[in-house]
């Protein structure tokens, strides 16, 4: 697959702060890139780093082959932005906003009436197009904010955090309708902090913490690279303290943390686990209320790499 | 050239639905008009009289003076001078040298001075002095009862000819995006940000133009106060307003990174002292100025608007109208290339 943006060891500096601090990424034309990490690791300014926005104090980033500046029209050309903020014109309603930016790229007036429909109705907005933005809530704001920047079908799109504060189902419109445009081909690089989000839509992931890029791969590649690779939770109608620190004995086992009554037992190695700790509960005659086994997520991931949870 | 049209549709459209534009820029000068009618209408509305000028006897310019239809020449001795214009029995005294002795700062005093200072330069020229050229625009400035409110107006048209400021700051922020949202996403696209400027200042023009006829209309129809002699030459001055507005507002947008409420201030700052320093306050300021500062009347901008308005209409004079013009026309380059430099600059530090 062909590699359209490169981001090789860019360091970026405000003032004394550094918040790239020789970070990677590289897409792939007609993937889903997720880029997750924590509020302020540097998503947002990798994203306005590779658009040339933010000058930068080090290190290299090319868009399409190209060497990216303030002045690549030809790049930009073929770029989406949809900016963490809602940036759209107060006094200009739904439909007059995503004309006039679908009209920044497409001049023949007839596709652009197409595009701009299409637009509307990929957010579901078409209630709306004569509404000022003030008069929209949070959620149908964020929705306009989107199409406003898919609206002239991008080769390339940057979304940043676009399903913050909105609610359950239009988030899940709104991914259900970044999957379409990835099947209509279009390459997306989605920066999130929910881990579900990256999971259920990403192709591939990158892991971002304190500006730099802690490792990148599919799902499945990342939770191949911890040692947790199960967790099994359990919790007995009465268990003695000798008994339960007998589970350490385990084959396996890495750690056990107690939860109220829920032990929380980690293996490493999946083979025959929940075979194991069953084996285990009869020897010792114990009563189990519940028992379920639950496979390592990226904040697990996220977990063993950084030392710390991945959480609002 | 398609693109700058399109900008200049919706940003207009952005400019004209905002509702701070449709007050500080459509209402608020119109309400200042009725104020200034009210405060100042009763207590000035006296018809100038004519005009008494104390002159040596013997010397060439009291006959010119003498044709002036609104000038009163009283020949007189020079060591009655001082006692004359301190009981107000003359408004001025022109000696020999065409010097001009006053006790006292008035409209009467600052027409005089006009009128001489025209004369001088006539003389310069070597031409012949007619004073029949000098009644016929102060006549008709007569029947309109000219009187010091008329300076409180021109002074308050050529604040508001400056508005399109706030429009030009708006601009500014708008399209830089260290400065705004929307300044994010414009930047993201291949929009080149001098055509999103040059549209922002072609709409921001053409709103505080019509903001400004619109108060004129009223000027004229409603309050009945009739200040234009002379549309075309004062339409130059109000439209280099407009002009110098504009660019001053893209130039405090763009030449520093102070949030948008900041630079409003400093828009509403700099304009009401300009304002100020040209008579809007009171034609007093203005007529001390002209006695003790001449040089700040002559390159503060709304100054220059306001006094030429006054002297084309009024005095019917065009003596310091290219002056004038060019001195505006000045400071729209020099604001203008400032702000040119200010934007080359093209990725951001921060954002
Ligand atoms: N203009 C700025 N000046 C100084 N520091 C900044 C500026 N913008 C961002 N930062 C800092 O740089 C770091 C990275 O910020 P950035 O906005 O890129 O994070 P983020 O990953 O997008 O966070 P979030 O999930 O909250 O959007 C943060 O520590 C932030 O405080
Ligand atoms: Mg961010």
């Amino acid at each position: 697959m062909r590699m359209i943006v490169k981001v090789k060891n860019v360091v970026k500096r405000y003032s004394e702060k550094i918040a790239l601090d020789h970070f990677n990424m590289e897409v792939y034309e007609g993937e889903i890139l997720g880029l997750l990490g924590p509020n302020g690791c540097g998503k947002t300014t990798a994203i306005n780093c590779i658009l040339s926005l933010l000058s930068f104090d080090k290190g290299e980033i090319e868009v399409f082959g190209k060497k990216m500046t303030p002045n690549s029209y030809d790049i930009k050309r073929q770029i989406g932005l949809v900016p963490q903020e809602v940036s759209v014109f107060e006094n200009l309603t739904v439909r007059e906003n995503i004309d006039y930016f679908c009209g920044l790229y497409v001049d023949d007036k007839n596709v652009r009436k197409r595009y701009v429909d299409e637009a509307i109705e990929f957010v579901d907005l078409k209630d709306y197009v004569k509404f000022y933005p003030k008069k929209l809530s949070g959620g149908l704001k964020r929705r306009l904010n989107i199409a406003c920047g898919i609206v002239h079908k991008p080769k390339l799109i940057f979304m940043d955090e676009p399903t913050v504060a909105v609610d359950a189902q239009s988030r899940n419109f709104i991914l259900e309708g970044i999957k379409r445009l990835n099947g209509e081909s279009s390459t997306v690089v989605y920066t999130t902090h929910y881990l579900e989000e990256a999971e259920m839509l990403c192709s591939r992931i990158v892991i971002m913490d304190n500006g730099k890029d802690i490792v990148s791969g599919t799902t499945e590649e990342l939770k191949a690279m911890i040692t947790t690779s199960e967790k099994i939770v359990v919790s007995f109608v009465s268990i003695e303290d000798s008994v339960a620190s007998l589970m350490k004995g385990i084959p396996h086992v890495i750690d056990i943390e107690r939860n109220g009554e829920d032990f929380i037992i980690k293996f490493e190695n999946g083979i025959n686990n929940l075979s194991n700790l069953l084996s285990f509960i009869t020897e010792h005659n114990l009563t189990y209320t519940k028992l379920y086994s639950k496979l390592p997520t990226l904040n697990d991931v996220f977990l063993e790499l950084t030392g710390k949870e991945l959480r609002d | 050239m398609n693109n700058i049209i399109r900008n200049c549709i919706y940003q207009g459209k952005n400019l004209f639905r905002d509702g701070s534009f449709l007050f500080w820029g459509m209402t608020y000068p119109i309400i200042m008009a009725v104020f200034f009618y009210a405060a100042f209408n009763g207590m000035m509305n006296v018809n100038i009289e004519d005009i008494n000028i104390g002159i040596k006897e013997n010397k060439g310019i009291s006959n010119i003076l003498e044709e002036i239809d609104f000038i009163n020449v009283h020949k007189i001795d020079e060591s009655e001078v001082s006692e004359k214009l301190e009981s107000g029995e003359i408004d001025a005294f022109v000696d020999g040298n065409l010097n001009l002795i006053v006790k006292k700062s008035g409209i009467n005093q600052t027409i005089i001075k006009e009128v001489v200072e025209q004369i001088k330069q006539i003389l310069k020229l070597n031409r012949p002095v007619d004073g029949s050229e000098f009644s016929v625009s102060y006549v008709t400035g007569k029947n309109q009862e000219a009187n010091s409110i008329v300076v409180i107006f021109y002074s308050l048209i050529a604040m508001v000819s400056t508005y399109g400021i706030y429009a030009g700051i708006a601009t500014a922020s708008l399209v830089q995006a260290n400065l705004s949202n929307i300044g994010i996403r414009i930047n993201a696209t291949p929009l080149r940000k001098e055509n999103f400027l040059i549209a922002g200042v072609i709409v921001s023009f053409l709103m505080n133009l019509l903001a400004n006829a619109i108060l004129l209309l009223f000027i004229n129809y409603v309050l009945k106060i009739h200040l234009f002699n002379d549309i075309k030459y004062s339409a130059v001055f109000i439209i280099l307003g407009n002009l110098f507005g504009v660019i001053l507002g893209i130039f405090i947008g763009v030449s520093n990174k102070k949030s948008s409420n900041t630079k409003t201030l400093i828009a509403i700052a700099v304009t009401l002292l300009l304002s100020f320093f040209s008579g809007m306050m009171g034609p007093w300021i203005k007529v001390m100025l002209d006695e003790y500062i001449p040089f700040l009347n002559r390159i503060n901008p709304v100054s220059i608007i306001t006094n030429n308005l006054y002297r084309i209409n009024l005095l019917g004079s065009t003596r310091s109208a290219v002056e004038g013009a060019i001195m505006l026309l000045f400071y729209c380059m020099v604001f203008l290339l400032l702000s040119y430099v200010f934007l080359r600059r093209k990725s951001y530090d921060s954002i």
